[in-house]
């Protein structure tokens, strides 16, 4: 099979939401000795892109778009699985940015912080999902010991709104807020909210909070 | 006399602790989702954007024997121990047999009967009337007081309390729990103002906690054992220890405890028909592991949170025809419109959800508006032409094809803007604070728009 036609079943299979077939083909593609960087953006980041259009016209729904995501998770473990660290190394300079993403304490509505995660993983993004209802010192540990670019906390009742707040204040006192992006959303959150809490972002919905957090990564890496 | 729930209550929280361990990603992506499509194609379940209200008794045969095979086959997953509590089929139909299809809610000269409807009922839906939103809390006594003052409540449930003498409400905090005892009592005070001290007060949307929910039982001054309680799920078909401590309480204290539960129409339901399968699994559910004795149930799309769309209405109609068909189950559909008050909007919505879930056996729980996210914003009047509507359609003694004409015809008025509603306006700018009464301009809005669905052959009382 040629170069171009492998990679083009790699994508297939991701949007089948294929994981089995995503690991085999990424096995005959390091065996093949495909340059990796090649398959990443023609086969993984293409296959993600159609996901990610159908999740959006509701052709696909939650269930394929995790199922997507774990057939780009196989595939790309197989394909940094053989590569020399110096590649390793490359291949990880563009991932987009690395996002913790969690549902405040005392929420146990997850659904929409499981979208986010999705997407952001399909767009680029290094994604450490803590789960519901997540202690709020539990998080900021988590993102200084990842490096994580951005904190993503989501809250659908307003009386857990306030641990959104109570993330920031953890970060302002232990003198770490200027390390992380912080974006909140959720039901009942809205822009108000955001800026009275000082995060950095609000975004109503899971596609959009997915562009935002991309222009604020890069915003910061522009300094 | 009917004895359950509870349902062999010792039973069920030994197997809480001895089902098959699961993890939430397997329960969700390799034993719902494969269940739901391979019933989806054995039984040949398919969503008819032209029959919102369909009269098809067959098909809400099929979809109860699918999601009964589905409830059998995925069961509840605990979230607090990744356990699975499963059932036999025998167990499931012993708890049926002996379940109540009629309740008495409330007190006194104001109690209720809450009873099971079927299609086309001859009998009118229970309305509980509800906000179903934050409110600030100066206004908490007037925005209740103008729910609790509606003819046709048959139980109310107040505004959620999210600052407490100006102090932010934190869930799971000690301040819930008080918030949550001023909720209880203020709500129990505005009874007695308006004439009506043994109506059933669902009790009590402050409270999200276990320890909250405890604490405002008191029959004096807080939840009384004649007021509906809620015993969340969540989605899809999950429960956890906190959840569960409501329920023991509730059936210790003597409440009347109901499930709450939304799938999410494009979450891990998927489209239509899985949203509608995993409603009715829901209500299986609520009586096997929520031990209710009634439910709420309120599918809603996953991005923008109503349920006034065709695919919604759809879900709610055959999900309640398949209930009234096959089950003894007691549940009131809750509506959910993109639009906010004082819209015309929002008005035609909330028609179209009273409407068509009356017909197809529901009682109502009207309404949450604005895509229940903007605090204040929700008023009776949208609530009350729902329920109006409703009533309507069964003193008009409506059928089911004669209904889905009608829901079409409503719908057409605004399926172009969901998605982008108008946002509407407060209670506070649609109501009079100190005579608790509506404004000129929203009560002409609702007069126009009710003499306009009249005009178009929409009953309403």
């Amino acid at each position: 099979m040629t170069e171009n036609a492998l990679i083009e079943r790699l994508k297939e299979s991701i949007i089948a939401y294929d994981e089995d077939e995503a690991r085999k083909v990424a096995e005959e593609i390091v065996t093949a000795d495909i340059d990796p960087l090649k398959v990443i953006e023609e086969g993984i980041s293409s296959g993600a892109n159609v996901v990610s259009d159908k999740f959006e016209s509701e052709e696909y729904y939650l269930p394929e778009l995790m199922l997507a995501g774990e057939a780009m998770q196989a595939a790309s473990e197989v394909l940094m699985g053989g590569l020399s660290n110096e590649k390793r190394d490359e291949m990880e300079a563009r991932t987009v940015g690395t996002a913790i993403t969690a549902t405040v304490f005392g929420d146990i509505h997850d659904i929409g912080k499981n979208i986010l995660s999705m997407l952001l993983t399909v767009n680029g993004f290094k994604v450490i999902d803590l789960g519901r209802g997540v202690d709020s010192m539990e998080i900021v540990q988590r993102a200084r010991e990842y490096k994580a670019d951005i904190i993503a906390l989501s809250a659908l009742m307003t009386t857990t709104m306030p641990s959104q707040k109570e993330v920031i204040d953890i970060l302002e006192a232990m003198e770490t807020r200027d390390e992380f992006i912080v974006m909140v959303g959720g039901g009942s959150t809205s822009l108000l909210w955001a800026d009275e809490i000082g995060a950095d972002g609000w975004a109503e919905i899971a596609p959009k909070a997915v562009e935002l957090a991309k222009e604020l990564v890069e915003k910061r890496r522009r300094g | 006399m009917k004895m359950v729930p509870p349902w062999r209550l010792n039973q069920l929280l030994e197997r809480v602790e001895t089902g098959p361990i699961c993890t939430e990603r397997d329960f969700d992506l390799r034993i719902l989702y494969p269940k739901l499509r391979s019933l989806i194609k054995e039984y040949d379940l398919k969503f008819d954007p032209e029959e919102i209200v369909p009269s098809d008794d067959s098909l809400a045969d099929d979809l109860w024997n699918a999601a009964w095979d589905l409830y059998l086959d995925v069961g509840t997953l605990c979230l607090s121990n990744h356990r699975r509590i499963l059932f036999e089929e025998s167990e499931i139909k012993e708890a049926m047999r002996f379940s109540s299809s009629e309740i008495t809610v409330g007190t006194g000269r104001d109690a209720r009967r809450m009873g099971k409807r079927e299609i086309e009922d001859t009998r009118t839906p229970h309305c509980i009337l509800s906000p179903d939103i934050t409110c600030d809390e100066e206004i908490f006594t007037p925005y209740t007081i103008a729910y609790l003052q509606e003819p046709l409540a048959d139980g109310v449930c107040a505004p959620i309390l999210d600052t407490i003498e100006g102090i932010p409400i934190k869930s799971g905090s000690p301040m819930e729990v008080k918030a949550s005892i001023a909720h209880a009592m203020m709500f129990r005070e505005a009874a007695r103002r308006v004439g009506k001290p043994g109506l059933n007060l669902q009790s009590v949307g402050t409270a999200e906690s276990d320890a909250a929910q405890i604490a405002v039982s008191n029959p004096e001054w807080g939840a009384r054992p004649s007021d509906t309680r809620f015993v969340p799920s969540i989605a899809e078909l999950k429960i956890d220890y906190s959840l569960l401590n409501k329920m023991v309480h509730f059936h210790q204290y003597g409440g009347i405890p109901g499930a709450l539960f939304g799938p999410l129409y494009g979450g891990y339901s998927g489209g239509a028909e899985g949203t509608a399968l995993v409603g009715i699994a829901f209500h299986i559910m609520a009586l096997m592991v929520n031990q209710t004795y009634w439910s709420l149930y309120f599918p809603i799309h996953f991005r923008y949170s109503y349920n006034t769309s065709r695919e919604l209405l759809w879900v709610l109609s055959v999900t309640y025809q398949a209930l009234s068909r096959n089950t003894p189950f007691i549940s009131l559909s809750g509506g959910f419109t993109d639009a906010g008050p004082c819209t015309p909007m929002v008005l035609y919505e909330a028609a179209a959800h009273g409407l068509a879930s009356t017909v197809s056996g529901a009682n109502l729980w009207e309404i949450a508006t604005a895509e229940n996210k903007h605090k204040n914003r929700a008023t009776p009047l949208e609530a009350r032409l729902a329920c109006e509507v409703g009533y309507g359609s069964v003193e008009e003694r409506l059928k089911r094809e004669d209904a889905n004409e009608l829901v079409k015809g409503i719908i057409a008025k605004y399926e172009g803007k969901l998605g982008n509603a108008p946002l509407g306006k407060m209670f506070q700018e649609c109501y009079d604070l100190k005579t608790i009464t509506p404004s000129k301009e929203y009560l002409d809005l609702y007069e126009g728009i009710k003499k306009e669905l009249g005009d178009m052959g929409v009953p309403s009382i």
